[in-house]
């Protein structure tokens, strides 16, 4: 076996043969996993706050009433959106729901956050002032058995200009949710109001205020090549997410390298080396073994993402599939991984043949983190905006393109983009690959202090 | 013999720095070779010239009948000075690696890595993993992992550093093994006892410079036989007795003083001591010393071979 398929096997096993590579390569789908499911345990495990509603005096009258009508109505818009979320969710599995199922889940995803109580009979009998006030710091206190205890006391009132304010007495000083339906439904309450003075009828406002317009979008380029459905999305969103597992890939590799080199370096073990291979060989082992360990990880990701959506959403998943294959997104993600991992992986290898210390490392690496969270942010962009100005003429940095490119492939950019910026990547790689090189070759066997002088100086030199 | 290795006016300069001037010497075919000075003398990078890691600056550089040391790697074993192998390999493991990186077939350097540690006394320490071994047991699998492909020359920088007395002779034997089986084998170090002991031949580096080249009875001739002598006698009576060149007093305890008296070429001890007894002098204890490869390295250079020359110590010192 030559030398550098030697290195490289080496380099593979070194990681692969850990337990901690492969628990942090399932660790990541799993938290992914744990993170979505999480957003709905969130949701459905929110408390329900009980609330009581107290109009003082007779100013205020009306107010609690306008207060439980807004807490119904937004009941009714939540569950007419858990109805449209499990419509699609069935949509996308294939597979109509169990109504007894259907029934929980719309249940749950449109459960109220807050419930209004009647008051307690010694609250409501309470005189205002201090004897209310105490009676209603027992209500709120911990020290009220839980059956009994409230999580708001809201006093429903009117400001000198007439207008409803309200103060809320809250169990929990952070907990703002209740402050801000009551100060939602009181802005409700005053436009109605307003607009009555105006001599127009309630019933027109509150139609006009629930009016839904429902608007279609139509588009050439969406798949029926008219009606515009979240279905058409899924390219855009394989795009972007293509681009950030691209970065997550690209990154992960090269910093493996990094400090795989560093170690080696301050091990002494890089002088063995080079005594038995060429400066040459050993850097292309290197990269060579962790881009095998990169691709292991992409497989792995790709395997358990794959699996996953076949089981939970078979509808999109065959989207997905035609997402990569039939726009050639899969051709491009590969070419761009290539392109890019070769860009960074030489490039922080040869750092860290100039470094025996994370410490060392920082002094490069703080600068070259600073560059790669621009496509992190730009990325985001071309979701909504792939052709934006911006996006395009990043597009064309070379340490951009990876990122940039992958996220916009899907929007199909125009021919002289695609070839020029790949091409320009490939050119820009080959030259971090040759500048590398010499790094590498001068950093393995020095010990100056690292810096972008000492660098740069190295470059010149090359051994 | 022929030359395994030839040096012709090699020179190193680090920028402003001169590491190594104008150095030329032989390594004859099955011998061993001490590349002796102190550290920072430039005995490091010239064994990097000669392995091809680094460039030379000027001079010629031929081994095995290549140009660059990279175009016989294969043929040749390098122990570093600063030494690290992979430490959650097992020596087997590592053995294997680095043979297999010399062109011996993984099985084969397997097969061989179990025999040389079976026989260097560390058959236990097999499956063990490198950070679980001690330094010495490391540096024996390093020594082992350089050598296992059999090399027909073998370069081995400041091999006793950091080694016990008892790990030092089990190296020397290793050493002197290598040759036996008709490896060439150049070795650098600045501990004198070594080189005497193992040597066909040395080359004495000082300041980047060959202040010598020879074989060790060669290097012991060019410095002067001494008489040591003990008693209540003053430097200024040894001074003047027949054959003495000159005198050094080594120690001095109630009157008594332990005086280090250098013969000339032609001056024989017994003279000097004839001459001292007839003069009623005061000698308790006498003996007539060899120079050792240490008195050499100093006659020759004026440089103790024990202190740093480096640049790192030069700033250091400053």
């Amino acid at each position: 076996m030559n030398r550098t398929l030697l290195i490289a096997r080496r380099e593979f096993a070194a990681y692969a043969k850990t337990v901690g590579f492969w628990l942090s390569l399932l660790a990541i789908p799993l938290f992914g996993a744990l993170g979505g499911g999480m957003v709905v345990l969130m949701k459905s495990n929110e408390p329900v706050r009980e609330v009581v509603l107290i109009e003082e005096g007779p100013q205020s009258t009306g107010l609690a009433v306008f207060v439980r009508e807004t807490l119904a109505s937004e009941s009714e818009e939540r569950s007419a959106e858990a109805v449209e979320a499990l419509n699609a969710a069935q949509a996308a599995t294939g597979t109509p729901m169990q109504p007894g199922m259907a029934e929980a889940a719309k249940a749950k995803l449109s459960r109220p956050s807050i419930r209004i109580v009647d008051a307690p009979p010694d609250l409501a009998s309470a005189a205002p002032g201090d004897a209310q006030m105490e009676v209603v710091r027992k209500y709120l206190s911990k020290e009220t058995p839980k059956a009994d205890r409230l999580d708001a006391v809201v006093f429903l009132t009117r400001a000198d200009d007439g207008k409803p304010t309200a103060r809320v007495w809250s169990a929990s000083a952070t907990d703002g949710a209740v402050r801000r339906f009551v100060s939602d439904a009181l802005k409700s309450a005053n436009r109605r109001e307003v607009f009555a003075q105006a001599g127009i009828d309630p019933g027109v406002v509150i139609q006009t205020d629930t009016y839904d317009p429902e608007v279609e979008t139509f588009s050439p380029q969406s798949l029926s090549g008219g009606a515009v459905t979240k279905r058409d999305m899924i390219p855009m969103l394989v795009g972007l997410a293509s681009g950030f597992i691209l970065w997550s890939l690209i990154i992960t590799g090269a910093s493996i390298l990094l400090n795989s080199v560093m170690e080696e370096k301050s091990n002494k073990i890089l002088e063995v080396l080079l005594s038995s291979a060429s400066a040459t060989e050993i850097l292309a082992g290197k990269v060579l073994g962790v881009a095998l360990l990169t691709l292991t990880v992409l497989v792995a990701w790709g395997g358990i993402g794959a699996i996953g959506l076949i089981t939970a959403a078979p509808a999109w998943a065959a989207d997905v599939g035609a997402a990569l294959l039939d726009g050639g997104l899969i051709f491009y993600f590969f070419a761009y991984m290539v392109g890019g991992y070769l860009m960074y992986a030489v490039l922080f290898a040869a750092i860290g043949a100039f470094c025996e210390t994370p410490r060392d490392a920082q002094t490069l690496m703080g600068p070259i983190m600073m560059v790669l969270v621009v496509p992190l942010l730009v990325m985001q962009m071309t979701l909504e905006t792939p052709d934006s100005p911006i996006v395009r003429i990043l597009s064309w940095v070379p340490f951009f393109t990876p990122f940039l490119m992958s996220a916009r492939a899907p929007s199909e950019p125009p021919m002289i983009e695609i070839v020029g910026t790949m091409a320009g990547m490939f050119a820009f790689a080959l030259l971090m690959v040759w500048i590398a090189g010499r790094a590498f070759r001068a950093g393995a066997l020095s010990d100056v202090k690292l810096s972008w002088k000492a660098f740069a100086g190295a470059i010149g030199r090359g051994r | 013999m022929t030359a395994a290795l030839t040096l012709d006016g090699v020179s190193k300069r680090y920028g402003d720095f001169h590491a190594v001037r104008d150095l030329s010497f032989q390594v004859e075919k099955g011998s061993i070779c001490g590349f002796l000075g102190p550290n920072g003398a430039g005995k490091t990078s010239t064994l990097r010239m000669i392995l091809g890691l680094q460039p030379a600056t000027a001079g010629r550089i031929t081994i095995l009948g290549a140009d660059d040391g990279r175009k016989v790697r294969d043929r040749i074993g390098f122990l570093p000075e600063e030494r690290g192998l992979y430490k959650k390999m097992t020596p087997v493991d590592a053995i294997a690696f680095f043979g297999a990186l010399k062109g011996l077939p993984t099985g084969e350097g397997r097969r061989r890595a179990r025999e040389m540690l079976d026989a260097q006394g560390l058959g236990d320490a097999k499956r063990k993993k490198m950070k679980e071994l001690s330094k010495g047991m490391s540096q024996k699998v390093q020594l082992i992992a350089s050598v296992v492909h059999r090399p027909e020359f073998v370069i081995l920088d400041e091999p006793f550093s950091g080694l016990d007395p008892v790990n030092q002779q089990g190296l020397e034997a290793m050493i002197r093994g290598l040759a036996a089986d008709g490896a060439t084998v150049l070795f650098s170090t600045h501990v004198m006892q070594h080189a005497e002991r193992l040597c066909d031949k040395v080359v004495l580096l000082a300041r980047g410079r060959k202040a010598f080249e020879g074989t060790v009875a060669e290097a012991r001739a060019t410095s002067p036989r001494f008489l040591e002598l003990e008693g209540e006698i003053a430097p200024e009576q040894a001074a003047g007795l027949p054959g003495v060149s000159g005198v050094e007093l080594v120690s001095e305890a109630g009157g008594v003083r332990v005086i280090k008296a250098a013969l000339t070429a032609g001056g024989r001890g017994q003279d000097a001591l004839k001459a001292a007894f007839l003069n009623g002098l005061d000698v308790r204890r006498f003996e007539l010393r060899e120079p050792s490869l240490h008195d050499a390295f100093i006659g020759l250079t004026g440089d103790n071979p024990d202190q740093d020359q480096s640049v790192k110590a030069a700033e250091a010192a400053r």
